[in-house]
């Protein structure tokens, strides 16, 4: 009895412990990757979750090796110590990739563990898998993110100037290009705030504008001007990216900076030129009116003699001459006049170039009256005058009344000679400009020669036809380019002239 | 021109010989001729009107009523007279009238700054001019009673 009790007993232990491995394999089974191979790696078995994985049936796994589901992913070296480990009774442990038969691929954790024989060879081997492809695929992920950052960061500091300040702007990091265009090596700069390689050349207001925008946690752009460790200037077009933290304020800034030095220069050389051109127009004018007042007087004064003294011989000596005599004195001074005309009209021309528009609203049916009043007062011709109701413009008075002036003396004067003269002064708005006209039926001209109006002492009549200098037009014309309007002239010869400026609408 | 005795009314600075000639032609048909004084340039204006150099000894007190004075002359120029005249207790009530060749002369608003009493344009026509002349010098003679 004590024996078959012994023996129940035997059973009854083996039976546990066999119930005890049935879960263990159960457990393991539901939980892991198991298969086992013999001591060459053939496969003796190989759960479900191992078929699962791997997409091959039992059937098709059973008697292959692992080069079945071998990636190629690891290197030979990889496997070889594998081998050497398991092959010497050690386990190994290690992370592998597998593929599937649908050819995808898949990441295990494995402990493949050898079992020994009385010579302490191994006689097959059980290698237990976890799947960690969902973690592998994260961990790739992460380090092409990381490799992505930093290559952006291995360009950024190729291509930039870079630092990055704390909240208070304490210099905690710059790049090689920031210590290169400073000056400054990156352990005088740590530590400091930007005002290491202030210039002082912006205002207060414009690095208080910058402070605020970023305190604020917006991103500052601008153009910067910083001093080097040398002293010398940079200018660098500068980005601040504030950094916030969870409360929404900002931790730290980042600067990318590029050095725009080159264009600056360009820029502040183009001003200078520009300037020293100003300076030297400025001079020229100056040296111009001078010369200008240096004619008007220096021609002027033999003028009068000329005139004066043959005044004096008609005064004093009238009797001594016979008409053909006076005729010929009275020649003498009516050029003598003219020139002096010429002088002052060419005066008037030049002194144009240099006059300031002073604009206000100008009531132009008003001053066109007043115009043809003041051009008329002294004619004793009888002219039909028409004038419409003008649109009202803003430009210079006192020159939109020379250009009136001088369009109605034309029209007064070229229609002289005609029988029954008629003048009409019209408007009419168009896109952006106001046009104004000023017609006669006077003498006309012919279409041809029209452009040959507007320069300075072109006539198309010699002084015994009609008076006058060649300038009125000229000035009109310069008047109205001042304005940034258009003048022009259609005509018939004998028929009459129209002539029409334009004034832009502001 | 000056007879003895006669007191000097109007003095003429004028450099230009033609000019003084139709300015003093102009004044004579106003009838004050035989009371002008000219002297051609701004050097000998101020040797006259303060008694040195050519006019040494001179009685200075002796003041004309009106002076006539051309702007553009050589050596002392006529601001330059004008600035002295002006700037001296004994000279600065005496009236100045600027001969000036174009009213677009900038000096003209400067000579006013530096008081000067009113300026004529010589016009290149002569009857204008004789008649500026004559005008503006019977004004300040007959009608300016300069406080002495």
């Amino acid at each position: 009895m004590p024996t078959k009790q012994k023996s129940i007993t035997v059973e009854e232990s083996l039976k546990k412990s066999l119930k005890e491995v049935s879960d263990y394999k159960y457990a393991i089974d539901e939980s892991s990757i198991v298969a086992i191979t013999d001591q060459k790696g053939i496969i003796l078995h190989a759960n479900d979750n191992f078929c699962k994985i791997s997409k091959y049936s039992r059937k098709e796994l059973i008697g292959q090796d692992h080069r079945i589901i071998n990636s190629g992913h690891h290197p030979k070296e990889f496997i070889r110590n594998l081998w050497h480990t398991i092959a010497n009774g050690k386990i190994w442990r290690g992370e592998l990739k597998n593929k599937a038969k649908d050819g995808t691929i898949y990441w295990v954790d494995t402990t493949i563990v050898p079992f020994l024989n009385e010579e302490k060879k191994p006689y097959q081997y059980v290698a237990i898998r976890a799947d960690i492809t969902e973690r592998k695929r994260t961990e790739e992920i992460l380090e092409s993110s990381l490799k992505e950052i930093s290559d952006y960061k291995y360009a950024l500091d190729e291509s930039s100037i870079v630092a990055i300040t704390d909240q208070k702007g304490i210099i905690k990091y710059v790049n090689n290009n920031f210590c290169k265009i400073s000056k400054y090596s990156s352990s005088e700069l740590i530590g400091q705030d930007h005002r290491i390689i202030n210039s002082a050349y912006h205002p207060k207001d414009f690095i208080r504008n910058l402070w605020i925008t970023i305190a604020n946690g917006k991103i500052w752009r601008g153009e910067l001007k910083n001093k080097a460790k040398d002293g010398t200037y940079y200018w660098v077009d500068t980005t601040i990216i504030p950094f916030l933290n969870e409360l929404g304020k900002p931790y730290q800034y980042i600067a990318i900076r590029a050095d725009i030095t080159m264009r600056k220069e360009a820029e502040e050389e183009n001003l200078r030129l520009k300037f020293e051109l100003e300076e030297r127009v400025k001079q020229r004018t100056e040296e111009l009116e001078a010369f200008s007042y240096s004619i008007s007087h220096d021609l002027r004064a033999p003028l009068r003699a000329i005139n004066g003294y043959a005044k004096m011989l008609e005064e004093d000596y009238n009797d001594l001459f016979d008409i053909e005599g006076k005729r010929l004195l009275n020649v003498v001074q009516e050029n003598a006049k003219r020139m002096g005309v010429l002088i002052d009209d060419l005066l008037a021309f030049a002194r144009l170039g240099r006059k300031k528009l002073a604009k206000s609203n100008i009531k132009m049916t008003e001053l066109t009256e007043a115009a043809w009043i003041e051009v008329t007062k002294s004619t004793t011709t009888k002219y039909t005058i028409k004038i419409d109701q003008l649109h009202s413009i803003v430009a210079d008075r006192s020159l939109i009344n020379q250009v009136m002036i001088n369009l109605i003396s034309n029209a007064v004067k070229y229609s002289s000679k005609t029988k029954g003269p008629k003048i009409e002064i019209k408007s009419e708005k168009e896109s952006g400009s106001i046009v104004y006209s000023v017609s006669d039926n006077g003498a006309g001209f012919e279409n041809e020669y029209g452009n040959k109006l507007f320069g300075v002492f072109q006539r198309l009549h010699s002084p015994d036809e009609f008076e006058g200098t060649g300038v009125g037009l000229a000035l009109v014309k310069r008047i109205i380019d001042k304005h940034g309007g258009k003048v022009w002239a259609k005509g018939e010869l004998n028929k009459g002239a129209k002539f029409y400026f334009s004034l832009p609408i502001r | 021109m000056v007879e003895k005795g006669n007191e000097i009314e109007i003095l003429l600075i004028e450099d230009n010989m033609n000019d003084a000639e139709m300015a003093i032609r102009a004044l004579r048909k106003g009838n004050i001729a035989n009371k002008v004084f000219h002297l051609k340039d701004g050097a000998l204006a101020m040797q006259f009107l303060f008694g040195t150099g050519l006019y040494e000894g001179r009685n200075i007190n002796e003041k004309p009523k009106v002076i006539l004075l051309d702007l553009k002359m050589p050596k002392v120029n006529g601001m330059e007279v004008l600035k002295q005249i002006k700037s001296n207790d004994l000279t600065k009530k005496i009236p100045v009238v600027i001969l000036t060749s174009s009213k677009e002369n900038p000096d003209v608003e400067k000579c006013y700054d530096l008081g000067a009493n009113s300026y004529i344009v010589k016009p290149v026509e002569f009857d204008s001019f004789s008649k500026a002349v004559a005008e503006v010098g019977l004004y300040w003679l007959l009608y300016n009673h300069p406080t002495a």
